[in-house]
This record gives structure tokens, sequence and C-alpha cells, in this order.
């Protein structure tokens, strides 16, 4: 089976030098991406049948300085693998389309296509490498590619500033994994995660430098509050393939290293998982809470990630404790709902982006101020998004449930477990998973409602108009999968089976730990049920009494136009007051003044505080950086004397040292 | 515990449930009329209204799609679903560890679909509507969550079948404390979920005030039948929850357990008409205060919490 893999790497491989030699951009841009498609089809198959009929296999290839470089498959490694060809997958497809409209416009796709192609190869590669430097090496190929990527549209101002964001974020993220990694060989002597396991010198001080750096490093690149900032900004900018990519899988690149270090570190002090869990309970309420309060589709869906990345990490802190309090139970239930909901939160998020796509072609702003009725323009893209919806808000019968339900299960169960205080801040916890649920859905009927419901609010309707067919395939796949997972959740946790025990280090079976799981899919086959009856017989009783089509009731008033809507900032201003300390809300207007006033305006915009404090911070960075500017004069004879002061300096410390 | 219930007096329990649950609307009417000095219509009214609805033809708006003509079922099912999860007798109709998530989320479910039917309209009131509801919802979830959760966590038992039956020991002092704070938080869940005063006003119409009566301005016909039924569903839903909760004798124990099951049905159904009566609505700038209110009760349970 290795073999459909490998073939797969050549053909993308392939696909990354195409645009050296196709000059036509149209045909082009169809040949890469049906050509990754194709690859990501055979790697899917690869993983798949790795994860259903599971062994662990290694290969081992030989690299100058890194020594033996592991290439490890396993459970944890395959899951992960599997998530990012899929959500690629689905990507490349969707591309195709979406980038026939740019080209149309002018744009050039040749080095964007090649950096998106490296963007998915580096992506599976850091899941599989198991060894530091390699590893290493993909990560920051996966940064440099996301990063040009992302710059797709870089005549914009705001593209190149988000692209920044990312630049600056995930090298940060890269100089903590180089000190965690680095200090993991000084002590072991080797690169390989399998020898940073099996050694068992560590002592406390080393855990606590490996495990901040990395946490930290990995919790960048996740999204973690708050460490988030960068997200809204590179994902807005992005071109909507690559937010996608970069929003339900690129992220999760943090949520596979941090997993990772779970399993090749020993147990340290449980502070760690109570430290863990009340930054995941923060990331997961004021990213909802900060969603609800923008107005472009693409940043609410990004605050959204951070969002998610809270509720992975609740999961993840409750596996850490189960692991302190050598407890598999809560290993197996923690890592079942973080590992489900990176899945479950990829295929949705995917279906979302791609939705915002499509609806930002036709708009061509992600305001949602100016939108509304766009169900009627892309019928296929509204229904998919509105699974999509369902599913992220964590409801019932949909894959997000599934895995919120794991997350609250295992809260649970860790009251059951532990004592003293651990009860009682599982049950906030649970609360305020409860919490952001309600937040999450007053966001996502407002998004859901002013986007695709009601009238449009630009004053100018949308033409109906099919969607491309290349997004109609990655829509329908997405949304049955969100369906597939959420109806029958053992699926996913059976894709996590293998991962769930290695990382538990048991042969017991989890599966039987989840095992309410397995009774939904019998209650949401008896709910669907209900409702396709109680719908027929609703139909057939108004096929009887009648049914007539009228405007909207005015309640008297006759002349209604699309400007009594409500708006999407009056749909959330109140719930976005009620976080006013934490939320910025910065508002612009005149007074009225006059008896006959002529046109007024209104603007309201949310700052995101930690954002601007990250602002702050660069900014006295820059300051204290600025007085060393003058070291880069410009002339060309300057910058040869510092080199050779370099090496002059170079040769006297070698000199002192022998 | 098997997942489907296989005893016939909880299904016949639930078809009285089902069936009587615009009657509690109706007492409530009655006794509200009581109070302040008239006859008022019959308990039977709310039948008779929605026999009316039921014959009329359905009117729906020019920019309404397939959401508004969903809603209204999915809104019934959720409430009615989740009403299967109540041990109405020996145990729940369906029960399985966690089914008290899935109530939550079910309820959630339906509230989605009811707000966006609201802006689906494209009127102003109705977005108006829909904006409170998602506003004050968002209270609803963490006060389910504070009393219910913490009875499943201090009861090692995550089905309403499994804490309800024989769940709590009642010859602890501080579990009295608890169930009866619990009650009281699920008193104020309650108005607010039901849209009652003096969070919502079931009666205005046509106020810039109303929140539930907004959002189905715009529905006519069975669409409206249905949401006034669940609107009287959901109400008995929270009734009998808290009747199960303070309830020592069990429902189906000896009989006193159903006297007991009935008097707090009336005292819920009692205590909301005089509600009802002395208060007028809260302005809605008060309500989220209200409900941080009962959310901070739900607070104090904790505290007792640490206690047991």
């Amino acid at each position: 089976m290795i073999w459909f893999f490998v073939i797969s790497l050549l053909l993308e491989a392939l696909s990354f030098v195409m645009p050296a030699f196709v000059r036509e951009s149209r045909r082009l841009n169809v040949a890469v991406n049906l050509l990754n498609a194709t690859a990501l089809l055979l790697g899917l198959t690869f993983s798949l049948s790795g994860l259903l009929v599971y062994q662990y296999v290694e290969y081992q290839i030989e690299l100058p300085a890194a020594g033996p470089v592991v290439i490890g498959f396993d459970g944890l490694s395959l899951f992960f693998l599997f998530t990012f060809q899929l959500l690629s997958f689905a990507a490349s497809l969707y591309a195709i389309g979406y980038l026939r409209d740019y080209i149309e416009r002018g744009f050039s796709v040749r080095a964007h296509l090649s950096f998106f192609t490296l963007l998915i190869v580096a992506m599976q590669l850091v899941a599989i490498l198991h060894n530091a430097l390699a590893f290493l090496i993909a990560w920051e190929a996966m940064a440099v590619a996301a990063y040009f990527s992302i710059v797709f549209d870089q005549d914009r101002e705001d593209v190149r500033r988000g692209g920044f964001w990312y630049f600056v974020a995930t090298h940060a993220s890269a100089l903590l994994l180089f000190v965690c990694f680095l200090t993991l060989h000084e002590k072991t002597g080797s690169w390989n995660f399998n020898d940073f396991a099996s050694y068992t010198g560590y002592d406390t001080q080393t855990l606590a430098i490996v495990l901040l750096t990395g946490m930290i490093g990995f919790g960048i690149k996740a999204g973690f509050m708050p460490f988030h900032a960068w997200l809204p900004n590179a994902h807005s900018a992005a071109p909507t393939h690559v937010s996608a990519l970069l929003s339900a899988i690129n992220i999760k690149a943090g949520i596979y290293g941090m997993a990772r270090l779970m399993m090749i570190l020993p147990a340290l002090s449980a502070a760690y998982g109570w430290g863990l869990l009340a930054v995941s309970l923060v990331s997961a309420v004021l990213g909802v809470w900060y969603a609800l309060a923008q107005h472009d589709i693409k940043r609410l869906l990004a605050y959204h990630s951070v969002e998610n990345i809270g509720i992975i990490g609740l999961g993840l802190s409750v596996a850490w404790l189960g692991r302190c309090y050598a407890l598999p139970e809560l290993v197996v239930l923690g890592f079942a709902g973080a590992l489900l909901h990176t899945l479950n939160h990829a295929i949705f998020k995917g279906l979302l982006f791609f939705g915002a796509g499509n609806v930002y072609q036709r708009a061509h702003s992600g305001n949602v101020e100016n939108m509304g009725g766009f169900a009627r323009v892309l019928p296929l893209t509204s229904a998919t998004f509105l699974v999509g919806a369902i599913s992220i808000c964590g409801l019932p019968p949909f894959n997000g449930f599934a895995s919120e339900f794991l997350v609250y299960k295992s809260f649970f169960r860790t009251a059951d477990l532990l004592h003293g205080y651990a009860p009682l801040a599982m049950l906030v916890s649970a609360v305020g998973l409860a919490f952001m649920g309600g937040l999450a859905v007053a966001c996502f009927t407002k998004l859901y409602g002013i986007v695709f419901l009601g009238v449009n609010r630009s004053g100018i309707a949308p033409q109906p108009q099919s969607e491309p067919a290349s997004s109609n395939i990655p829509l329908l796949g997405l949304a049955g999968l969100c369906a597939l997972l959420g109806i029958f959740p053992q699926i996913g946790l059976r894709l996590a089976s293998p991962a769930l025990n290695e990382l538990a280090n048991s042969a017991q079976a989890p599966v039987g730990w989840a095992s309410p799981l397995a009774q939904l899919q019998i209650v949401f086959a008896l709910f669907l049920a209900l409702v396709a009856i109680c719908y027929g017989l609703k139909r057939w009783w108004q096929s009887k009494a009648g049914v007539r089509v009228h405007e909207t009731w005015g309640c008297g008033y006759a002349r209604i136009t699309f400007r009594m809507q409500y708006t999407a900032s009056s749909f959330a201003e109140e719930l976005v007051n009620l976080g006013r300390p934490m939320l910025a809300v910065g508002m612009k207007w005149k007074p009225i003044s006059t008896i006959l006033p002529t046109a007024e305006a209104f603007h309201s915009h949310c700052h995101d505080r930690m954002e601007n404090g990250w602002l702050a911070f660069h900014g006295v960075i820059g300051r204290v950086l600025a007085l060393f500017r003058w070291i880069q004069s410009g002339n060309i004879r300057h910058y040869v004397l510092y080199m050779f002061a370099a090496l002059f300096f170079y040769l006297l410390c070698a000199l002192v040292w022998n | 515990m098997e997942l489907i219930s296989s005893d016939p007096f909880s299904w016949l329990a639930y078809a009285l449930f089902f069936a009587g649950a615009p009657l509690l609307t109706g007492f409530v009417n009655k006794l509200k009329a009581r109070f302040s000095g008239r006859f008022g219509p019959t308990v039977f009214q709310p039948y008779y209204e929605l026999f009316r609805l039921a014959r009329k033809e359905t009117i729906y708006s020019v920019h309404a799609g397939f959401i508004s003509r969903l809603a209204p079922v999915i809104v019934l099912c959720t409430a009615a679903f989740a009403a299967l999860f109540l041990p109405l007798g020996k145990t729940a109709a369906i029960t399985f560890p966690g089914d008290l998530i899935l109530f939550a989320y079910l309820l959630a479910l339906g509230r989605f679909f009811q707000i966006l039917a609201a802006l689906d309209t494209a009127g102003g009131f109705e977005g108006m509507g829909a904006s409170r509801e998602a506003r004050f919802a968002v209270f609803a979830e963490p006060i389910f969550f504070f009393t219910i959760g913490s009875l499943a966590i201090v009861t090692r038992s995550y089905s309403f079948t499994s804490i309800l039956v024989g769940g709590i020991s009642w010859s602890d002092p501080s579990f009295v404390v608890f169930v009866s704070v619990g009650l009281l938080s699920l008193f104020f869940l309650m108005m607010s979920e039901c849209s009652r005063m003096p969070v919502d006003d079931p009666n205005t119409h046509l106020e810039l005030t109303m929140i539930h009566e907004a959002m189905i301005l715009d529905a006519s016909g069975v669409d409206l039948m249905l949401y006034q039924y669940t609107a009287s569903l959901k109400f008995l839903l929270y009734c009998v929850l808290a009747a199960l909760l303070l309830n020592p004798f069990g429902v189906f124990g000896p009989a006193i357990g159903l006297v007991v099951f009935a008097m707090t049905l009336g005292g819920m159904a009692a205590g909301l008409a005089l509600v009802e009566t002395l208060m007028a609505r809260f302005r809605l700038v008060l309500v989220p205060q209200f409900l941080l209110f009962a959310t901070a009760i739900g607070l104090l349970n904790v505290l007792i919490f640490i206690r047991l």
C-alpha cells in the first residue's frame, strides 16, 4: 500500500514543477489541481486503509546531519495524514473554479499553484516525519508555502498585512520549536521521536523548558488565545481555497504537535493540564464572542476556528490530567474528543469556507451587511452552508455534536474520578461549553440568516446563477460527511482508535469507553424519522387546508423596503455589548442636530484587545530596534566591512577556544 | 439499562403528556384571569384555538424559502423528542448515559431553526424578535447545566432516568437544599425559555417589546398551530422536569408520589400565574440582569455542591 503514497507524493512533485512547463494559465490551473486531487485520492486510499487495517510501519532514510530519518505511520500520524489529505483533496477541487475567476481578471496563478502544492505536500510530511530535524524543515516549508499562498492577491494592502501577520506568528512558533527540539536533542543525543520517547533520564527542569516552548510554539500555530491574533488577519486575506486549508487543517498541525509531545514525553505535573484547560476555555468563549462581533464573513469564520481549537484543547487537557493521574479512561476520552473534533472541525470548517467563497465571488465583498437573499441565488451553497452551520454549533444530528458530546462526557468522567476541586472545575468547564454553544447559535443564525435569508441589503438583487461544478463536489461531499460522521459517530472513533490505543498506552478497546456514541445513531435515526413523518403529515394537511404566498406582513405598514430588515450588527449588538470589557467596540457617528437631517452615517467596529496588545508589543520592539537602524546604511562597502568583521570575529573565537 | 423503554405504562404517560400540554397553558390563563378578577375562558380554550388554526390556510412570505416551511416541524420535533428523555414512567422512553446533553442541544436546535425562520421573512419585527431570542437563549444553557449538570456530577449519573429515579438521596439535608435551589433556577429558566413574563409577554402582539410572538408574526395556519402547540409543550416540559425533580416518593411509587407530582405541576402553574398577574414585563435591558441572577442562583448551587 505504501506505493500508493509514494506515487501520490511523486504526482504532487510533478504538479509542483508543472507551472514551469505549461504556459496557458487556464489549462495549467485545471491540470495542477486535478493532478493534486488524483494524487490525494491515492494518498487517501493509503491512509484510510492504513487506519482501518492498522499495523505500525516505519521506514528509515539516511540523511546527512539528521542521521536516520524515521518516517513512521503510527495511529496519530495516519489520523492526521488522513485529515490533511481529505481537506486538501476538497480544496484542490474547489480551487479549479475559484481560481478561474481570478484568471479571467488577469491574475497570474503560476507561482501560486506551485506554492499551493508545496503547502499540501509539506503538511503531509509534517504528519509523518518522526525526526525532529526533518520535521522542522517540513514545518518551515509549510510556513513559507502558506505565506506565499496567502499573499496571492498581493496588490491589496490588507492581504500583504494579513500575510505579514502570518509570517511573524509562524516564525515565533518555529523559534520556540527550535528551542524545544534542540533541548530534546541535547538531552537524548538523537533526533528521532522514538528515542525521545524511550529516553528516561529527563529531569523536571528540562521537561518544563521542553513543554513550555513546545506547547506555546504549537499553540501559536494552532491559534490558542492570546496567540490567535494572526488568524483572523491571515484567513481573511487569503484566497478562499487557501483560507479553508489554513483554518481547517494548517492550524491542526499545531494540535498534532501538541498530541505528539504528550505522546513522547513522560507525564509531568497536572498544573500544565489545568493551565491548558483555562487557556482553552478562554479561547473557546472569547473566540466565539469575537466572532459574533465581526462583519466580515471570513474573519468571523476565522474567530470560530479559535473557538473550535479551544474545544479541542479542552479534550487535550482532560487527556493530560488522565495521564498525570494514571487514568487511561480519561486519556482515551479526552483524546477521543480532541481527535474527533479535529476531524469534524476540518470537515465543517472547510465546508463553511467554500460556501463563504462562493458568496464572496457573487457579492465581491466579504461584508455581510451588504448581503442577504443568497439562498435564492446559490441554492446548493445555501443548503450545504446550513449543514455546516448546524455542525459548527455542535447541534445534533451533525458531526459537531458527536465530538462535543465526547468532551462533555470526558468532563463528567473526570468529575467522577478525581476529587477535591476537580469536579467543580469540570462543572464550570461544562457550563462554559454550554455557554459558548449558545453564543455559537447566535453567531451562526446571524451569519446564515443575514447572508442567505431575507432580501439583499445592497439593493441590487444578484441574479440566480449556477455554482461552478468544481465547487459542488466538495460542498456536497463535505456536507455528506458532516451528516455521516454525525449520525454514525463511531466511524470517526474507529478512525481514531489506533491513535487512541497508542496514546493511552493500553490494549483495551477504547470504543467501549465512549459507548453512548454507538447509541446515538439509533436515537438520531428515530429523531430523523420523526421529523420526516411530521413534515410529510404537515405538507399533506397543508395541501388540503391551502397554501398561499403573499408579501411579508408589515403590521399594517405598506411600504416595506429591504433597508428595514435587521442587519448583522443590530442582530448581534446587545450580545456584543454584554462582552464589553473584553470586546472593545468603537462607534463613530454624528448626533442629529437639525430638524430635517440629511444623510447621516454610523460606523461600528469591534477591536480585538489582544491584537492591539500584540501590536503595541511589536511597536515597542520596533522602537528599540530602530536605535540600531544606522547600521543599515545602504552603502555596500559598509556591508563588506561587516562581513569581514564577522569573519574575523569567528576566526578569533576559533583561535581562543582551540 | 435499555435504550428504548418497553414499559407500556410509560408510553401511556407520554400520550397523556402530549395530549395534555395545552391544558396546562389553559389552566394558567384561567388562573390569571381569576387572580385579576375576571372569569376568563375555559381551560380548554387553547385546544379550540389550535383547531381553529389548523383549519386555516397557510400564508408564506414571498421572501420565505424552505426554512420557513421546515422550521415549525423541527421546532415541534425537537421539543417532543427532548420530552422522551424525561422518566414519566419507571424509566424514560429513551434513555442513555448523556441524554441530558442531547436534551439541551435538541432544544437549541429548535431555537436555531426558530430564529432562522424569523429572519427568513425579511421583516423588521421578526429580525428584532430573532435577535432578542438569540440574546436571551445564550443564558438558558448555562442555567440548565448549572442545575442539571451539577446534579449529574453529584449523583454520578448522566441520564435523566438515573438522576430522577432514585438518584437523589432525600435523607441528606444538603440534597434537599440543593434540589430546592435547583428548582428555583429551573423556574427562572422556564420563564425565559417559554417566553413568559417577566421576560416576554405572551399576550402582546404588536408591540416593540415582544420576543417569541414577534418571531412567529408571519406564521399562519398549520405552522402557527405547530408553534403554539410547541410553546405549550415546552412549558409543560419544564414544569414536569421540576415536578420530577422535587419528588421524594417517585411518581410511579406509592400514590402519594403521584399526588406530589400533580401538586408541583399545579404549583408551578399557579406560581407563574401569580407572577404574571403581579408583575409587568421587564424593560428589555433588564432581562439579561434577570437571567444573570438566575445563573447566579446556579452558582449558589455550586457552593452547596462543594459541601457535598
